[in-house]
């Protein structure tokens, strides 16, 4: 990347003021990426950007609360940070944002399917257009665009909205269009006993590692998820897909007119399962309702977390 | 826990579409239920006693009564099971009569359904917890919000019972719309002769004080403890030194200004007092109509005023009041009736109100009480009085009977045949209503001694010609179209919610009907009571009401809130919200989402936690839906109990 120098500058400069810096590095192998916590000097070399970045960071914030801390933002990265800030569940000075120009991440489940098994991986060359990996001594050519996340297909937040220090150009302050949830509407026309047939076979094979609700980067209530209270006992520990559903629902509901749609709960998923879907449903409605968009101003109060006597959009007088 | 439950018949209520033995039966077999029985009428003595010699007998840890609803009987049995040594939150309700019988005829369904709804009610009792109530110390002083005659009443009542009472007005004088009245029926007797002496007490009271001309800004606290922001409203005369002599008023340039009071019949000054008896008898200027406020130059006023009150600089003005309850009795504003088009719509000037008839008769009113055509100023030989103007009709919204018209139309009717012996009035009504005391002999009066023609019917039309107006319309009693040269037509218009009414029911926390007026408690048992402890109403606020009501009203609610004010201390109610500090991670959503703002922010051992304000609290549970980790719950509604309650509903 162009600007990863540029950007290890910055860090390099920041650093003495910082406790911590979040980016990420090289992982067990080429085609992945990990997070990566720069406390010295010599852990900035490793810092790589690029489209195995595919960790939304800000996920580490609320956890690091106190502390000062960098953090390395995509555009949709930045839309948690914001969100995280407007709940005051980090505080706008404790922390350093470093935004870039972000042109899409890959979908590891999308490889995955492309080349299936290849064996361990010894080279992942990536291009503007291409992706080539080498496979036990054998190399296998992808083009971009058909392993980039469904996300960044529809990105409308390519660059950090929110920032301390952007490296790199702009791609451009073009206002971004709503978003049109289009492959949500196809799902929605469907009959009732068909969405919810295709909930219980999907969940069927939840395994309840609740690593959609460990990556979100909104899921704040650290050891007090309702999953696994008793007081109060929202779910059994039954082996049923129905408290499957009803987490995935909670889950949903919690995250109603929060959720920047990042999609690490569906990344984090091992089983693969569409579980932002039920988000976005939750957010079509929140925009259709309340006009309103998570994660883009941090000055805003979620329409959820505030108490109004008349809502403009729900006349329950009418009822 | 050991559960009874008791089964009530309610008489035939219950019993006739729901076999309670089976549900008694049933019941039985649930879990922790040790008793179960259906009794005639457990409300009563008998009833009661029941469940006290249950709860003895079989050490009953816990009541359900399967019954009416809870708004109805719940306070009752809870002293029941407290009279037997329970607390008296191990009590529970299943509404089997307005949720069950009273909706379906379907004998088995019904049974079925009143089985779930006990077994719901017992799996809630069996996670309820002992409550108890907190005590706090309430403020002897009561807001009074409206200086009609409503609120004119339950001032005085409440002053001479020995609170101190905050009287707000919104306008510069109280009177309200009796003021405005020439005579009052069914006495005929003068309007402020009657209410005059009574406004006076208001300002004499040594335990009233009076803000004329002011609003309320903002209300906060509970029952016993109020804290009113009142907006005193800029005059820009200093009422401190304004004597009411009356000199602003006669030397004002500007004569074009609004006169409300006299609903606009005529004009007055751009400073004006009101009416002779105003009280206060303080001038005010209107901004509106003022040279000086609007391009700086006059200041006539000022110069003649001999205190010199007169302050072009005046600003609005906030003072805090702290009262332990409030009387709201703010009254009723006339229908718009300019939406017929058949009257006119407002293009004929001699087409006016009731109200402005009134002002008509009235010696102190614009025309010094003879009756003048506005339109030439003449005399008028015949008056045609329209009634149901704005009431008894769907097509503009109005449903409702407003009550009083027909009476003050027969006043008003006997009242021109005093002023113009040689008149002659006629009255097109739908049906005359006429229920109170002396009302329908009034009524009789009019039509028999003052020779009143009346036609019952609709007037269709109402256009001019020449310089008369003629009114069409139908009498339907002789089956026949009836056509009357009219000099002057007076419409009866209605009652409706006041402006503003859903301003103040939303800073009151009250609630109101799809027209505007504030609801009641219980429309029979608590006529003045509202949801909301503490807020009492009074007068039209609450519905049209004639002055005999309105005056009962005030009273009425006066003793409540002497009643409430009998004791020194009130309980708090212990179905509030509470924090787990142990599951709260201290986010705040729910302080940001409590519309009453009785969530504060605590430092526990450096770490930031919600705290429930218990006094403040009203348990309207938004705060239990927002907060993600469950951290707080209501206390008799918390979501393991709801959770159960739906857990025994649906068993799948």
């Amino acid at each position: 990347m162009k600007f990863q120098k540029e950007l290890k500058d910055s860090i390099r400069k920041a650093l003495p003021e910082l406790d911590v810096v979040i980016g990420w590095c090289g992982s067990f192998d080429p085609l992945h990426a990990t997070p990566h916590f720069i406390r010295r000097e010599e852990d900035i070399e490793k810092l790589e950007i690029g489209p195995l970045s595919v960790h939304n960071l800000a996920t580490y914030l609320p956890g690091l609360r106190g502390k000062k801390v960098g953090i390395v933002v995509k555009g949709c990265d930045s839309r948690s940070v914001i969100e995280l800030l407007q709940e005051k569940l980090i505080a706008r000075d404790d922390i350093t944002i470093f935004g870039f120009p972000c042109t899409g991440v890959v979908d590891q489940a999308k490889i995955k399917k492309a080349l299936g098994y290849v064996g361990n991986v010894e080279s992942c060359d990536m291009s503007d257009k291409s992706v080539v990996i080498v496979a036990a001594g054998k190399a296998h050519s992808l083009e971009l665009s058909d392993v980039l996340a469904d996300k960044c297909h529809s990105c409308r937040y390519p660059d950090a909205i929110i920032s301390d220090i952007f490296v790199g150009d702009k791609s451009g302050e073009a206002v971004p269009a709503p978003a049109d949830y289009e492959a949500l509407a196809t799902f929605e026309n469907l009959s009732l006993p068909d969405r919810f047939g295709f909930w219980l076979k999907e969940l069927d094979r939840c395994i309840r590692c609740y690593a959609c609700r460990s990556a979100c980067p909104l899921c704040v209530c650290r050891d007090h998820c309702a999953a696994e209270s008793r007081e109060p006992h929202w779910l059994s520990q039954e082996n049923n897909v129905r408290d499957k559903l009803m987490f995935q629902v909670i889950h949903a509901y919690h995250l109603a007119g929060r959720c920047t749609e990042c999609g690490e709960c569906q990344r984090a998923c091992p089983v693969d399962i569409p579980v932002l879907m039920l988000k976005q449903k939750m957010n079509k409605e929140i925009r259709d309702i309340f006009k309103y968009e998570a994660g883009v101003d941090p000055e805003e109060t979620p329409p959820l977390l505030s108490f109004k006597m008349e809502e403009e959009n729900i006349t329950e007088k009418d009822w | 826990m050991k559960i009874g439950v008791f089964v009530c018949h309610c008489g035939s209520n219950i019993e006739a579409t729901v076999d309670t033995a089976a549900v008694a039966a049933a019941a039985r077999e649930f879990p922790g239920v040790v008793f179960a029985t259906d009794t005639m009428y457990t409300c009563s003595e008998p009833g009661q006693d029941e469940i006290v010699e249950a709860i003895k007998e079989h050490n009953l840890g816990g009541v359900v009564v399967a019954s009416c609803t809870p708004r109805m009987h719940e306070q009752t049995f809870r002293r029941t099971v407290e009279r037997a040594g329970l607390n008296k939150y191990l009590f529970e309700m299943a509404n089997i009569r307005e949720h069950v019988s009273w909706i379906g005829k379907d004998r088995e369904a019904n049974t079925n359904k009143s089985v779930d709804l006990v077994r719901m009610a017992t799996e809630k009792l069996m996670r309820n917890r002992a409550l108890h109530p907190k005590k706090f110390t309430i403020n002897k002083r009561v807001l009074v919000i409206g200086g009609g005659v409503a609120g004119i009443q339950a001032a005085l009542d409440c002053a001479d019972g020995g609170l101190e009472v905050v009287l707000v007005e919104k306008t510069t004088t109280i009177g309200g719309k009796m003021a405005k009245l020439d005579k009052t029926f069914p006495t005929v007797d003068c309007s402020s002769c009657i209410l005059g002496p009574r406004m006076v007490d208001v300002a004499q009271h040594p335990n009233i004080t009076l803000y004329a001309y002011a609003e309320i800004e903002e209300i906060n606290g509970y029952v016993g403890n109020f804290e009113i922001k009142v907006k005193k409203k800029a005059t820009y005369v200093d009422w401190k030194n304004c004597t009411g002599c009356g000199i602003c008023m006669d030397k004002c340039p500007s004569k074009k200004a609004r006169d409300t009071f006299n609903e606009e019949i005529g004009f007055t000054k751009a400073i004006n007092i009101p009416f002779p008896q105003a009280i206060p008898k303080k001038a005010k200027i209107d901004p509106e109509f003022c040279t000086m406020l609007k391009k700086g130059k006059c200041g006539v006023c000022a110069k003649v005023c001999p205190s010199g009150c007169i302050d072009y600089e005046m600003k609005d003005e906030f003072v805090t009041e702290k009262v332990g309850a409030i009387v709201t009795a703010t009254g009723f504003d006339l229908f718009d009736w300019t939406v017929y088009g058949e009257y006119g719509g407002g293009r004929y000037p001699d087409v006016i109100t009731s109200l402005q008839y009134e002002r008509m008769l009235s010696a102190s009113g614009p025309t010094g009480g003879h009756i003048k055509r506005p339109s030439d100023g003449k005399e008028p030989k015949n008056v045609v009085f329209i009634q149901c103007v704005g009431s008894r009709d769907k097509s503009v919204g109005r449903p409702y009977c407003t009550g009083f018209c027909c009476m003050y139309t027969a006043k008003q009717a006997i009242l021109t045949k005093d002023h113009l012996p040689l008149s002659q009035s006629y009255v097109f009504y739908m049906d005359i209503r006429a229920t109170g005391k002396l009302y329908d002999e009034f009524t009789r009066r009019a039509m028999e001694e003052y020779d009143t023609n009346y036609i019952r019917g609709r007037v269709s039309m109402i256009y001019p010609k020449g310089d008369k107006l003629l009114v069409r319309g139908a009498d339907t009693l002789m089956g026949t179209q009836v056509e009357v040269d009219a000099d002057l037509v007076v419409l009866a218009v209605g009652a409706e919610a006041s402006a503003g009414a859903s301003g103040l029911a939303e800073k009151l926390r009250i609630s109101y009907d799809s027209y505007g007026f504030y609801m009641e408690g219980h429309p029979k048992l608590k006529p003045v009571e509202t949801n909301t402890a503490g807020v009492y109403l009074a007068g039209a606020c609450q519905g049209p009401k004639d002055i005999p009501s309105s005056v009962a009203q005030g009273s009425a609610a006066a003793s409540k809130v002497l009643g409430l004010f009998s004791k020194d201390q009130l309980e708090s109610d212990p179905q509030v919200s509470m924090v787990d500090i142990k599951r709260c991670i201290g986010c705040g959503k729910c302080i940001q989402t409590c519309p009453f703002g009785a969530i504060k922010e605590i430092d526990f051992r450096g770490m930031a936690k919600a705290d429930v304000i218990e006094t403040i609290c009203q348990g309207c549970g938004i705060c239990t839906s927002t907060c993600p980790q469950g951290a707080i719950q209501l206390q008799h509604a918390t979501d393991n109990q709801i959770l159960s309650e739906v857990n025994a509903l649906c068993q799948f």
